[in-house]
């Protein structure tokens, strides 16, 4: 088995004159949950087609399990499954058929897991898919997908119809299909299921990656929050090298630091005599922001609500 | 807030949404007014002609196109118009209504596209009265432009109003037969193929009344196919008849509304119950997913096409019993009974090519419907080929229309063998219908082809059928040179049994049938799926 389930490198994609795809980069490796991340219209859809073979690269190259998804999508289809962003099923046809008709057609479902998921979700399979909620259409993808034995999980934003208690349900899913070695490509803008779940980050922006690589990667990449309390003055941190934001109040200072710059700031605090210190690590959401600040600074700046920065 | 509020809104909404739909649907038949009137001057200018002419709209082909036929003794342009295009008129008419009303009510709501409307300021009753104001209007338009168009012509004015107005009514009759079907079942689909099928029924009440009797007789009387033409215009006008459409657009119009308050929006009459929680064993491949997907319709078609062909052909008695009473119509419609009985239930079957063609496009662009929804999407992420999927999709197509076909023929040939005594006829008539097949099948490869290779030409299949029906219908009619009726798709194969078989254009069409199959399907294996 190759060690990487996912190798898109240096992809372009036009539709007609907009360009979709733009150098995109993407690696997953075997067994590994994947997050795939940008807001809408960024390219994550456009991305997973290319990887089903739905749609053609017009430039650089695509390998999926060691495969061309475009040439041969039939045999790679039989070893991944998908949960498209919005499922459309069959009206006439009940959750349960369309469950296994797709499983049919994957090349066969385990029924033991197909009943334990279907009680999970607390999905109906007895209802036609014309009667159920988008909630509902996502569970009967999901069940399908997630009963059947494919090594490779590709989920575009696979939760945006569900509710809580159903995203937790999903969760433990998805931890499962991980520690049974299966590999998962996660895309969303839900932050906190990415956090959650995912081994590797990969941010995408106008078609291009901007960003990539395990969580603790990124986050070295950018600052931490910093809050402590010292005996000494607080102001032999000023103007230091990677500390932002510096506010003292008293005893107590608050700053942020470049995580690359997090060492000084910390000989320079032990020197002042620290009392009490708490120190936050960057949360996905700020590492996004970082990509996407621009744009919603631009947002709030012409108050034009009709930007693309749904974070 | 009233039930209504918000109607006028929706009515200007409705016109300008549709805005080129119904100017192209106006000025097409309008149209055919104005470009008949010349033609027909044209062909019959003697009386010796139109009165020759007039002896073959009183036999049965004549009469099932025509009419009861008023004023066939003095033959001149205002009888003509009647009887040669009265039906035509009609039949347009009622697909246009009944799309419009299906479009503006049922299929709204089944895109959810009612739903945005209705949380607005909006009674509940508007967006259904909004339907019907318009498909009146647009009626009345044409209606009112016909009228013009024959006073300016020089016929009498009353006379031509009568027309306009029952050609007017008619059409708002079939729009409010289509109202009552939106409110009993759920798709789109469903409520305009039960539409459809009492529009059927009504024409062929109308048909089977006027062969048993001069001027027709209840079963004539039963049908809004009848009130315009008994009101006798050109001949001896009463108005009449005219009343009855009232009476009938008021009582459908009240039974819509009552239905209406009785359901759910988007819910049917019949309320849908829970299925199997498991797909059967069959159910595991493409072919059986096109299968199970198209079962309804093709179960509808043929059904439809079979009873449509029953009864035609057991109007085979009528057609000799008219031509032992008039020896002069044998030797006009051939030199034996038995060629005139040919003659008619080739026309007949030509009726049954038309639909089984139809269906052929209609069903293979569902594969379409399955891309854009993103259900197509969904299957091709499975292990499936796209040439799989799709020349099963295609596959199920033509052995749809070949069923529709057979079946056709067959029903025509068995009530055709019972009227007449003679079983052979049966064989005769199923085969006629099967020598006929490759067309229907080339409507399927066409359809097939632009899908696979160039989905924006799409409405090219419907520019081709609409061109072969309006030339094999109207073109005799429209004095249509030679090369134009060639390139009717229904003109390219022999006609049986009044025509001989010949295989080499059968096999040609076949042969095209196969290259443009294999076009499309490579087509479709090269191109970007859509995106929803």
């Amino acid at each position: 088995m190759p060690s990487t389930a996912i190798e898109v490198r240096g992809v372009d994609k036009y539709f007609g004159r907009f360009q979709a795809l733009d150098k995109l980069d993407l690696t997953v490796r075997t067994g590994q949950v994947a997050g795939f991340l940008g807001p809408n219209g960024s390219g994550k859809s456009t991305t997973i087609r290319v990887l089903l073979g739905l749609l053609r690269a017009d430039a650089g190259s695509v390998g999926l399990l060691g495969g061309d998804p475009w040439r041969d999508a039939v045999t790679l289809h039989r070893r991944l499954a998908y949960v498209p962003g919005d499922v459309t099923l069959w009206p006439n046809l009940t959750g349960g058929q369309a469950i296994d008709l797709l499983g049919r057609l994957r090349g066969g479902l385990d029924p033991a897991r197909r009943k334990d998921l279907l009680s999970r979700f607390e999905l109906d399979p007895t209802k036609k898919a014309r009667t159920y909620s988008k909630g509902n259409r996502q569970k009967v993808a999901l069940v399908a997908a997630l009963a059947s034995d494919a090594e490779l999980l590709i989920l575009d934003e696979p939760t945006s119809g569900l509710d809580p208690l159903m995203e937790a349900v999903f969760t433990e899913c998805v931890l499962e299909a991980k520690a049974q070695g299966r590999t998962v490509l996660l895309s969303s803008h839900i932050l906190s299921e990415v956090e959650k779940l995912c081994d590797t980050v990969t941010i995408i922006r106008k078609g291009r990656s901007v960003e990539s690589g395990t969580l603790d990667d990124l986050r070295h990449l950018t600052r931490s929050a910093v809050r402590a309390t010292v005996s000494g003055d607080a102001r032999a941190l000023e103007g230091a090298d990677g500390v932002h934001n510096l506010r003292i109040d008293g005893e107590t200072v608050t700053f942020d630091v470049d995580n690359t710059h997090m060492d000084a700031a910390m000989r320079t605090l032990t020197g002042l005599g620290i009392r009490s210190l708490v120190s936050n690590p960057p949360s996905l959401e700020e590492l996004f922001m970082r990509h996407y600040g621009d744009e919603l600074a631009a947002l709030n700046g012409n108050g034009d609500g009709n930007g693309s920065a749904a974070v | 807030m009233s039930a209504f509020t918000g109607t006028g809104t929706l009515v200007r909404f409705i016109l300008r949404r549709d805005r080129i739909r119904l100017t192209v649907w106006t000025l097409a038949l309008v149209g055919t007014v104005v470009a008949t009137i010349p033609a027909l001057n044209d062909m019959f200018s003697t009386d010796a002609q139109r009165q020759a002419r007039a002896a073959l709209m009183d036999t049965p082909t004549g009469i099932v196109f025509g009419g009861p036929g008023y004023g066939l003794d003095d033959y001149q342009l205002g009888p003509m118009i009647v009887n040669e295009l009265t039906m035509s008129m009609l039949i347009a008419l009622a697909v246009m209504s009944i799309l419009h009303v299906i479009r503006h009510t049922r299929a709204e709501e089944e895109s959810g596209r009612a739903e945005l409307l209705r949380a607005s300021v909006l009674g509940a009753s508007a967006q259904m009265t909004a339907a019907l104001v318009t498909v009146s209007l647009v009626n009345l338009l044409i209606g009112g432009l016909t009228t013009l168009v024959l006073v300016g012509n020089g016929l009498e004015t009353a006379d031509s109003v009568a027309y306009g107005l029952g050609l007017a009514l008619a059409g708002i009759s079939f729009g409010a037969i289509t109202a009552v079907c939106a409110q009993i079942v759920e798709h789109g689909r469903s409520a305009a193929g039960l539409a459809f099928l009492a529009v059927g029924v009504l024409f062929m009440s109308r048909v089977v009344g006027d062969m048993a009797e001069d001027g027709g007789n209840a079963l004539s009387w039963l049908s809004p196919f009848a009130w315009g033409q008994q009101t006798r215009m050109f001949d001896d006008l009463r108005w009449w008849p005219l009343a009855l459409y009232a009476v009938l657009i008021v009582v459908l119009f009240a039974l819509t509304y009552a239905l209406a308050k009785r359901r759910d929006l988007g819910a049917g009459l019949v309320a849908s119950r829970p299925g199997p929680a498991g797909a059967g064993r069959l159910l595991g491949s493409t072919f059986a997913l096109h299968l199970h997907q198209q079962r309804g319709a093709v179960v509808a078609w043929t059904a439809a096409t079979f009873l449509f062909a029953l009864s035609f052909g057991s109007l085979a008695t009528e057609v000799e019993a008219m031509l032992e009473e008039n020896p002069d119509l044998v030797a006009m419609l051939g030199n034996a009974p038995g060629d005139a009985t040919k003659g008619f239930l080739g026309v007949m079957g030509g009726y049954v090519l038309m639909a089984a063609s139809a269906y052929a496009a209609i069903s293979v662009l569902r594969t379409r419907t399955e891309e854009t929804s993103g259900r197509a999407e969904l299957t091709l992420s499975a292990a499936v080929g796209r040439v799989r999927w799709f020349g099963n999709a295609l596959l199920v197509s033509m052995l749809s229309s070949a069923l529709i076909v057979v079946m056709g023929g067959l029903g025509m040939g068995l009530s055709a063998s019972a009227a007449l005594g003679d079983s052979s006829w049966t064989w005769t008539m199923t085969g006629a219908a099967l020598a006929q097949l490759p067309v229907a099948l080339l409507f399927a490869a066409l359809a097939a082809l632009l899908m696979g290779a160039a989905p924006r030409l799409i409405p090219l299949v419907w520019v081709w059928l609409g061109y072969s029906l309006l030339a094999s219908m109207l073109g005799a009619i429209l004095g249509l040179d030679e090369w134009l009726m060639n390139l009717s798709a229904f003109e390219l194969l022999p006609k049986l049994p009044s025509e001989e078989f010949d295989a080499v254009p059968v096999a040609v069409a076949l042969g095209a049938v196969l290259v443009v199959s294999a076009v499309a399907l490579a087509g479709f294996r090269r191109r970007d799926l859509a995106s929803v």
